[in-house]
């Protein structure tokens, strides 16, 4: 048994607490509460973090791009602290309001998004994101308008963001206080 | 993953001092005495966290195999688990042990069946503090003075390695030759008499005792437990009933390989995390 009792706060490793092989993700203070979380299994978090960085980092797709598949479907996963992260990365992406709200299934995506690339990207989250069969048409619209290279990253991208949406909802990971803040200015829940 | 041998990285490490040869295990945390400072918080009615036979038999084994040197067995109190005494004997198939007890259960049924490591490489390392009941006891319990000055003879006269453990504060040279004179006289001498100080982790830190122990003044001995692999052997401390996780190393603990590169890869200081960068948060 260990210290995983109680509320989600119970999950993190405390500063005091850091295992050796954790100890370079605290370098630069809290890591957040993924990294401390996963901080409980030290070769976990090694493997996972290089993963996650290639999945979710900079890459050869663009930072805008990147944040509409991470907030999209988190948003459809339902994964509170994932969306309110990535609201503000995505607006710190360059995203509008209008879009990021869009994105987050609050208004329509017609009424903020026209580029017919990310549109089409946007249906693909839709159906990757979900749930059942992916069907061949849909799976040809996207690639009409994305390199194979492309389809094959950001499919990763969707992956890899599901298995963090379900790590951060069923840990119940505490949304930080500047994000919080950050969300509260910007006017978005 | 890439298999290790007695020829490999671990094996030359420890060939070479890099490594310490010595990989211990906690066999259980309960123990049937609560002493003062203690690392693990163990007593009666603590958590048990017991590594189970045939896991310590596993290390053991991939230990050797890995070019791993010896075996350390420590607790809790080892002989609450009665199959110690012939699973203390296996393992000392694969390479020596010491194994820490406090010596209190050494009444005439557990003594006829610890016989069976007469003539092996084990060695029984007793605790033993003071040179005098009252203030020996005051630290781990009552009657344990007297316990342990008839059980060391018993184990001597049956052929058992014994080694003492003093673990103290400080102590006066009076005090300390008085000490030495007494396990002389119970047959253990002064090469297997060790002075160790208390370290400020466990029970201990409640009781404002011991001296702090950073990552850097302990040797990099691979620890193993029911909770994962530790730097040292004082890593998988227990305070406020929470397993401490500064000294931790990876929850794996089998193949060994893993800890055990995972351990040589910290000692090395090569951990990764430039990653970290990322701001993948």
């Amino acid at each position: 048994m260990s210290a995983m009792v109680g509320g989600a706060g119970d999950l993190l490793i405390r500063p005091g607490q850091v295992p050796l092989l954790a100890r370079p993700y605290y370098a630069d203070g809290d890591p957040g509460p993924i990294v401390a979380a996963l901080a409980q299994v030290p070769e976990l978090l090694e493997t996972a973090m290089p993963f996650l960085g290639a999945a979710l980092g900079p890459s050869g797709i663009d930072w805008r791009t990147k944040e509409i598949v991470i907030v999209r479907t988190s948003a459809l996963a339902g994964c509170r602290y994932c969306v309110q992260a990535h609201s503000v990365v995505a607006l710190d992406a360059g995203l509008s309001h209008e879009e990021v709200r869009a994105l987050r299934t609050d208004i329509a995506v017609a009424d903020a998004f026209a580029e017919p690339r990310e549109l089409a990207l946007l249906e693909w989250v839709d159906v990757v994101a979900g749930t059942g069969p992916v069907p061949d048409d849909a799976r040809a619209a996207v690639r009409r308008l994305w390199a194979d290279h492309e389809v094959v990253e950001l499919t990763t991208l969707v992956g890899a963001t599901l298995l963090l949406n379900r790590f951060a909802t069923a840990l119940a990971l505490p949304t930080g206080p500047d994000t919080a803040a950050r969300l509260a200015t910007e006017g978005l829940p | 993953m890439t298999a290790t041998t007695v020829d490999g990285p671990i094996g030359a490490a420890v060939a070479e001092g890099t490594l310490p040869g010595r990989v211990w295990m906690y066999a259980n945390y309960h123990c049937n005495i609560a002493c003062t400072y203690c690392l693990t918080e163990s007593g009666p009615r603590a958590e048990a966290r017991v590594l189970g036979a045939q896991a310590m038999l596993d290390v053991a084994r991939q230990a050797a195999e890995l070019g791993f040197t010896d075996l350390g067995v420590t607790g809790g109190e080892i002989f609450l688990r009665p199959e110690m005494p012939e699973l203390l004997a296996e393992m000392s198939t694969y390479l020596p042990v010491i194994a820490l007890t406090n010596a209190t259960l050494f009444a005439r049924r557990l003594l006829d069946r610890i016989e069976v490591l007469a003539g092996l490489p084990v060695a029984l390392q007793i605790s033993l503090d003071r040179p005098d009941p009252d203030t020996n006891d005051a630290m781990r319990a009552p009657d344990n003075f007297a316990k342990v000055v008839a059980a060391i003879p018993e184990l001597v006269t049956r052929g058992i390695a014994v080694r003492i453990a003093t673990t103290v504060s400080s102590i006066d040279d009076v005090e300390l030759d008085r000490l030495c004179a007494l396990h002389r006289g119970l047959g253990v001498p002064d090469t297997d008499h060790v002075i160790r100080p208390i370290v400020a982790r466990g029970r201990a830190v409640d009781h404002g005792l011991g001296v702090s122990a950073a990552v850097s003044d302990l040797p990099a001995e691979l620890t193993i437990t029911a909770d994962g692999a530790f730097w040292s052997p004082f890593g998988p401390t227990v305070h406020g009933g929470l397993l401490d996780t500064d000294l931790l190393i990876t929850r794996t603990t089998a193949p060994l390989a893993v800890p055990a590169q995972a351990l040589l890869r910290l000692v090395e200081g090569q951990p990764r995390g430039a990653d970290s960068t990322l701001g993948i948060r």
